[in-house]
């Protein structure tokens, strides 16, 4: 154990004279701590206002004045997923979907307000997410910093002198790996700090504990692969040049041949092609504005032959309103079977992607980190889902005052002069049928449950690691 | 009574179509102080590295302190202090740190007091001892290796060419030093191609020749093995 010890403070020593170790590590730390301080600033900045602006989207929904119902019902309301506590480290999706969103009738709207659709030029730089710095560059510096730990000492000698004392190569690999892991450690203190944060600010411990150490088994496997490949090169610029080869291929490549795979495997119709057939489909259903539309004629017969009367106008509810309500219900159906299937689609491609973390650590790390933050893809579809049933809520629920607080014959005659307008109204306390939206993440049991395969798929990387370095020691005499 | 500590039976060593090692055999007692003696290439290190178990015997058997070097190289190891060929010490440590290093790697505990008397006394310059090894003269590295293999305070020391580099008055001190450790029951197994040096100090003295023993010269009583007849049988060889 002490020999251990002593080749990692010697290594660590190495680092510290020669300096540029030192200005690698210093430089990493620099960076993690300043894109988790600019993130969280964004993050918390974003989290503030949107809790502000969901509160005045509600105020100013509710304090509007009496009106007819149906110009509330495109009056509309905007919806905002204020962001998990971890996104301050891991933005996810969340960087490209939207996270508000505007609820009309009629419509079902994308989610607006993402990252990188609003950033340009400069701005770009906000990319740099920390989690982005963890999985990738951080890998890249412990290369820059560890490359030649083994073949160093072979090339000076020194591993020959010191195997000649009797030291293990099994001691001396040790060491070497925990001088490594350690400045890895170094570099994921801003990570550490920032989910201490997130735990102050509602997250539960089971999730930033989790998260932690998801990033340090991640940087142990980078520390070995660094390891492994000094040990077993003769040389360290054949090291550097193996260790920055692979480094290509697990950081860039394959998270590359992942999505082209996975759009290949699961090609999604273009958007122009599926707004085609849904104008088509919605085309059928008729407008539910006109009452009168053919398309609401069997609702009318129906309707007409339940009261037993001749007229829409002797019904005893507001026929338009029926109409609004039958024709919602129908379109909304349509849309969600289109919104369904394009979910499905994204989710089996982000399926498909995931499954290239059993070919590169950092794809399985991507996948854990946001699942465990809460900014995975199922949890902005869920945001998508939560806030259409919002919006179908509010506007069935004025369709159902027009249909009952509105008298037809007013309502038909409102276009007559501005008393009729003014009479075509209801009562303002309608508009309190809007409930709150609070998006809230999953459970901590629900996330880590669905974390397993890709806590799986870093740990078979770390014991690969383990394998292959073990073999490598063989050799190195 | 003599107590065989290093021994070397039929060994035979080849890398590729090369025989390095033509059935060597011998045995260096506890006590004494061998040395294989030798010109370029004729196999001394060689020797010395199959005895570290770094290289594999073809065929034969060596063995310190009756454990085999095929089979138990981490024993040996632990119990031989090694002076390589070319010294291979940290460069951006100093002379005491290189010392500390490898004597933390060894687990052997030596006080800083310790590693000062050892310094001194294979005449390393104070001045030099908080120097980066890279300013080091190569006598004065020969001088660290050599206080690092006394610090081991190993039962055995195999020595690689141990006064190459050093000054003729660093070579006495070094003779009187290695004198000094087989009377305090080190074994001392060195190669050189030093025959003055190896008369001075060696009980016995093998003489290799590509790969084969062809001559073994002994001191008769206290008197120490004449330099004359060996470095005839040596030129002879090597003419
Ligand atoms: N690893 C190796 N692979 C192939 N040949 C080797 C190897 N090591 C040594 N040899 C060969 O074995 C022979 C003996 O080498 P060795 O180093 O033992 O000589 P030496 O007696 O120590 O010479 P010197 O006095 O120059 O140090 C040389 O011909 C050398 O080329
Ligand atoms: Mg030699």
């Amino acid at each position: 154990m002490s020999i251990i010890k002593s080749v990692m403070f010697d290594e660590w020593r190495y680092w510290r004279r020669t300096k540029v170790a030192t200005t690698v590590i210093l430089i990493g730390i620099a960076l993690a701590l300043a894109s988790v301080i600019v993130n969280s600033i964004e993050v918390r900045q974003a989290s503030a206002e949107r809790t502000e602006l969901q509160r005045i989207s509600e105020q100013t929904f509710f304090d509007q004045p009496d009106r007819h119902p149906h110009r509330m019902v495109h009056y509309g309301h905007y919806v905002f997923r204020t962001p998990s506590p971890l996104s301050i480290i891991e933005p996810g999706v969340d960087a490209f979907t939207g996270t508000a969103m505007f609820l009309e009738g009629h419509q079902q709207n994308t989610a607006m307000f993402s990252e990188q659709r609003q950033s340009s030029g400069l701005t770009r730089f906000s990319s740099l997410s920390p989690a982005f710095m963890l999985q990738v560059l951080v890998p890249l510096m412990l290369i820059l910093v560890g490359y030649s730990c083994v073949t160093r000492e072979r090339e000076a000698g020194t591993l020959h002198v010191m195997i000649t004392q009797g030291v293990k190569v099994r001691d001396i690999l040790a060491g070497k790996f925990f001088s490594l892991a350690g400045s890895g450690m170094l570099m994921l203190a801003p990570l550490a700090i920032a989910s201490l944060w997130a735990g102050a600010h509602g997250e539960s411990l089971a999730i930033t504990a989790s998260f932690v150490l998801g990033y340090v088994v991640y940087i142990l496997v980078w520390s070995a692969i660094v390891l492994w490949g000094s040990t077993i090169s003769s040389r360290s610029n054949a090291s550097f040049a193996i260790l920055i080869a692979l480094w290509v291929v697990l950081c860039i490549l394959v998270p590359r041949i992942a999505s082209t795979t996975a759009a290949t495997l699961e090609p999604s119709p273009g958007k122009l092609e599926s707004d085609f057939s849904v104008v088509e489909e919605l085309r059928a259903l008729g407008d539910g504005h006109n009452a009168s539309d053919p398309a609401y004629e069997k609702l009318k017969q129906d309707l007409l032959n339940q009261y037993g009367v001749d007229d829409v106008a002797d019904l005893p509810m507001n026929f338009r309103g029926v109409v609004l309500t039958y024709s919602e219900k129908k379109l909304t159906d349509v849309l969600n079977k289109y919104a369904e299937a394009r979910m499905d689609e994204e989710l089996s491609q982000a399926e498909i992607a995931r499954q290239f973390g059993w070919l590169s650590p950092m794809v399985s790390m991507r996948t854990f980190s946001m699942m465990i933050a809460g900014t995975n893809l199922e949890n902005h579809h869920r945001f998508l889902r939560e806030a259409e049933e919002l919006r179908f809520d509010f506007v069935q629920a004025l369709n159902h005052a027009h249909e009952h607080d509105l008298d037809y014959h007013t309502d038909i005659n409102r276009y007559v002069n501005d008393d009729t307008a003014k009479a075509a109204r209801v009562d303002a306390s309608h508009w309190q049928v809007l409930s709150s939206f609070d998006f809230a993440p999953e459970s901590a049991q629900f996330r880590l449950s669905h974390s397993l395969r890709y806590v799986l798929q870093l740990l078979l990387w770390a014991a690969l690691m383990l394998a292959l370095i073990k073999r490598a020691s063989r050799g190195v005499m | 009574m003599s107590e065989p500590v290093v021994v070397a039976e039929s060994l035979n060593v080849r890398f590729a179509d090369q025989c390095v090692l033509d059935d060597v055999s011998f045995t260096v007692n506890r006590g004494e102080v061998f040395a294989l003696l030798g010109g370029n290439g004729a196999g001394k290190s060689t020797t010395l590295k199959t005895f570290l178990g770094t290289v594999a015997p073809t065929s034969g058997s060596a063995s310190v302190l009756g454990h085999s070097v095929t089979s138990d190289s981490d024993f040996i190891r632990s119990k031989v202090a090694y002076l390589p060929e070319s010294v291979m010490l940290y460069g951006h440590l100093t002379g005491m740190e290189n010392i500390e290093y490898f004597l933390s790697l060894a687990d052997v505990k030596r006080s800083a007091s310790d590693i000062e008397a050892a310094l001194k006394r294979v005449a390393l310059q104070a001045d030099a001892w908080h120097k980066k090894l890279a300013d080091y003269s190569k006598g004065m590295r020969q001088k660290t290796a050599i206080a690092l293999a006394l610090l081991r305070s190993a039962p055995v020391l195999f020595l690689d060419e141990p006064t190459s580099g050093l000054d003729p008055s660093a070579i006495d001190e070094f003779n009187q030093l290695v004198t000094a450790l087989s009377e305090a029951g080190s074994t001392v197994f060195m190669v050189t191609h030093d025959v003055y040096g190896a008369c001075q100090v060696a009980h016995r003295i093998g003489l290799l020749d590509q790969g084969k023993i062809v001559g073994v010269f002994e001191r008769s009583g206290s008197e120490l093995i004449d330099t004359e007849q060996v470095h005839t049988a040596f030129a002879k060889r090597n003419a």
